[in-house]
């Protein structure tokens, strides 16, 4: 089956204005981890805000996990939609530790419930002797574990990543890719990855496009 | 097609926050287009009397007013703001912040203080008489009128411009003073070739802000008698008891604002320069000798008479009436007028936080809602506290049926003798001071943090109580204090509106200057002064933290 379904999507700024994406299509299969490649200004962190429910497309389709979450006539709000995202400068809560950052999306589900699933996910990224921590506290590469164990925390059909590893040291950026496909192979998390460099999808991903890709370039 | 499109926006924007929003815009926009409408109603015999007798009295006098507050406070901001931002001379520091302070003079404070000051019996005259043995016509000294106002008017307005033009200066203007001082320019010409057509917008744009309070301003010139058309609707309504006439001045005045803000266009449309992006600031020239001391002495001179000397006075003044003055009655007092601005700001500022989340997203209708908010700051409080009143009768007119059914008795007026007219009144006006500051806030923390808890299964009201109010407390803190200390002295509103012997500060400080009982009146007017300080204060501090 497949987890995203992407039919003919188009988005423009304003209604005057060229498409930035044009009759876009896309399937993903549950596991797979795509990479998409372009320089900025493609599109690509457009196409993962119309994914999460962050942007509304001019036309076309998105289905989840079997759910059309939007079209010509419906649009499902972005926390109805299971996508998780973990943003170009990880959008941690300044206010939250680590812990409650991670809870923050579990907050439906019983205690016992979150307990192990904070516990889970602290191991899932090697953090936990960092719940009591602030955001600020942390390196770099400790924030990006955070943000990702916090997308992951309420199991999302599918994880969207926006440019992950902008932000870090060119020397830290080897290992942490290693880790990232670690964990998601681990999590056996479906994923979408944007990115203008060559290295970390070919290190992270199981299957690349190159973006812009319009209907009429294709 | 399209009509599902429009139930799709409907179906992602439409909730409970914007449901309140439009709610808030309604109650904006209901008195000031209710007054607008009394244009087309067919005028009353009142009406044709106004017109034919006083009408024009009150045209060339309001446009006197302020034709000559705008070009003296012009000029007088300008030159200031030249002096401070291109020289440094003795105490340059301590005048570039205290020559903001006589904003912090509410006019009719000033006006009553310099009139008795200056009068036969006042510290002036009174002293060249009994110690200099100076005597002197007491007409030349005496402030009446037209006059006194604008010398009111522009000693106690001019930080408008010089605030805005000094902020222009010192942050843009570095390169052009520069290069003209190195082509060889003296300094006098490159204030009128150079400094003058530049900041042209920054002037404008402070000569507005003056121009809007000489429009809204009743203190003064009904203290000073002089007929203008604010002045006319508070007579046309207290002494006529005509809420038509008053809301056909009040239209009236209104399309002389509408004209303001074009001709404002008009003024700066094809001035807008591409100034230099990486400005530095502009670095000062030391002045020696007689020019640092005349220096000196003009920032001194102003700031002496708008600050300094009216509020020595009125020190000595309340030194005179503490023991009568500062007793239990003052209290109840106080805490009339903070109870009833506190109730105000509540509410503006969670209309407010609600407007401004609405209005992040940019699209047209968070274009037009935006504009709609902060409409009451720019009508005079005169036109919207008869439109607020107008609206509250007509409203008890319809509620009618309702009173005699709880058997308050026939046709009462409760509505509009009560409470709730002066805080939707206070709602309308100054909604522009709470929805900037929040709007501000929800800038600073962005959208991100917003996006991430919404991705994180939260909708939008869960995000805002766990996510973005503890990140913006400190906007709502600035906005809280600001708006709070605009209500506490604010007049025109609360004099119009506030029920039958209900009193605020400002409201008794007027009372006790009208019945000349100028003493009294000094301890209300320095308490309304300090809290304005505070607020000059709170918004100088509250700029350099946004810089840094």
């Amino acid at each position: 089956m497949n987890i995203v379904d992407i039919q003919e999507l188009s988005f423009s700024f304003s209604r005057n204005d060229e498409p930035i994406i044009d009759r876009f299509s896309l399937s993903i299969k549950k596991g797979e981890v795509v990479g998409i490649l372009g320089p900025s200004g493609s599109g690509k962190s457009t196409l993962l805000r119309l994914i999460a429910g962050l942007e509304m497309p001019s036309s076309g389709s998105i289905t989840i996990a079997g759910r059309r979450v939007v079209d010509d006539r419906m649009f499902i709000q972005p926390e109805d939609r299971g996508v998780g995202m973990v943003f170009q400068d990880y959008a941690l809560f300044p206010h939250m530790t680590v812990k409650d950052n991670i809870m923050f999306g579990l907050s439906g589900l019983p205690r016992d419930k979150r307990k192990s699933d904070l516990e889970e996910m602290l191991e899932l990224v090697q953090m936990q002797d960092y719940k009591k921590r602030y955001p600020h506290e942390l390196s770099g590469g400790q924030q990006q574990r955070v943000a990702l164990a916090r997308a992951l925390a309420p199991r999302p059909n599918v994880l969207l990543m926006d440019e992950p590893f902008s932000n870090l040291d060119t020397d830290l950026k080897d290992e942490i890719r290693h880790d990232l496909r670690e964990i998601l192979q681990k999590a056996d998390m479906t994923s979408i990855l944007v990115t203008h460099d060559q290295k970390d999808v070919a290190a992270i991903c199981t299957k690349q496009m190159m973006v812009p890709v319009t209907s009429r370039s294709m | 097609m399209e009509l599902d499109k429009a139930r799709r926006y409907f179906q992602k924007e439409c909730n409970g926050w914007w449901l309140i929003s439009m709610v808030g815009a309604g109650v904006i926009l209901l008195p000031i287009l209710y007054v607008f409408l009394s244009l087309f109603q067919s005028p009353n015999e009142n009406w044709i009397h106004i017109r034919q007798y006083l009408l024009q009295t009150y045209t060339v006098n309001t446009i006197i007013l302020v034709t000559v507050t705008g070009l003296l406070t012009a000029f007088i901001g300008v030159l200031l703001a030249w002096l401070i931002a291109s020289y440094d001379f003795p105490f340059k520091r301590f005048f570039r912040f205290t020559l903001i302070f006589p904003l912090a003079i509410p006019p009719y404070i000033a006006a009553y203080t310099y009139r008795n000051m200056l009068s036969y019996t006042g510290v002036v005259q009174s002293t060249l008489r009994n110690q200099l043995d100076i005597h002197i016509n007491s007409e030349l000294l005496t402030l009446t009128s037209v006059s006194g106002s604008i010398f009111i008017f522009t000693f106690f307005l001019y930080p408008y411009v010089y605030l805005i033009t000094l902020a222009f200066l010192e942050k843009q203007s570095a390169a052009y003073i520069e290069n003209a001082r190195m082509l060889g320019q003296k300094p006098v010409p490159i204030f009128f070739k150079i400094i003058l057509p530049l900041s042209r917008p920054a002037i404008i744009g402070g000569v507005v802000l003056v121009v809007y309070e000489v429009l809204s301003d009743y203190g003064v010139t009904s203290y000073f008698g002089v007929h203008t058309f604010t002045t006319a609707i508070f007579q046309t309504w207290f002494g006529m008891y005509d809420v038509d006439s008053a809301m056909r001045l009040a239209s009236w005045l209104m399309i002389m604002i509408v004209g303001l803000v074009f001709i404002e266009r008009l003024l700066r449309k094809r001035r807008r320069y591409h100034l230099p992006r990486q400005s530095r600031s502009i670095v000062p020239v030391r002045l020696k000798g007689g020019k640092a001391v005349a220096a000196s002495l003009v920032c001194g001179t102003i700031v002496s008479i708008g600050f300094f000397i009216p509020v020595i006075q009125l020190l000595a003044w309340a030194g005179m009436t503490f023991h009568t003055i500062w007793d239990s009655q003052f209290f109840e007092l106080l805490y009339q007028t903070v109870y009833i601005a506190v109730i105000a700001t509540a509410i503006i500022l969670v209309f407010s936080t609600i407007i401004a989340n609405v209005t992040r997203s940019p699209s047209t209708f968070s274009y037009i809602l935006s504009k709609i908010v902060t409409a009451g700051y720019s009508i005079p409080g005169a036109i919207i506290a008869i439109g607020v009143l107008a609206l509250f009768i007509l409203l008890d007119g319809w509620l009618a049926p309702v009173y005699e059914w709880m058997e308050l008795g026939e046709a009462p007026l409760i509505l509009s003798l009560s409470l709730v007219m002066l805080v939707v009144g206070y709602v309308i006006r100054y909604m522009a001071m709470g929805y900037n500051a929040m709007e501000v806030g929800f800038e600073k923390v962005g959208n991100r943090y917003t996006e991430s808890s919404r991705m994180l299964g939260h909708g939008k009201t869960t995000t805002f109580f766990k996510v973005e109010l503890p990140l913006l407390k400190g906007a709502l803190l600035s906005g809280f204090l600001l708006t709070f200390i605009e209500i506490f002295k604010e007049l025109p509103l609360a004099l119009l509106l506030r029920p039958f012997n209900f009193e605020t500060l400002a409201t008794k400080t007027y009372q006790y200057a009208n019945d000349e009982r100028i003493y009294e009146a000094a301890i209300p007017s320095l308490i309304i002064i300090a809290v304005s300080v505070l607020s000059v204060i709170v918004v100088q501090l509250l700029d350099r933290r946004v810089k840094e």
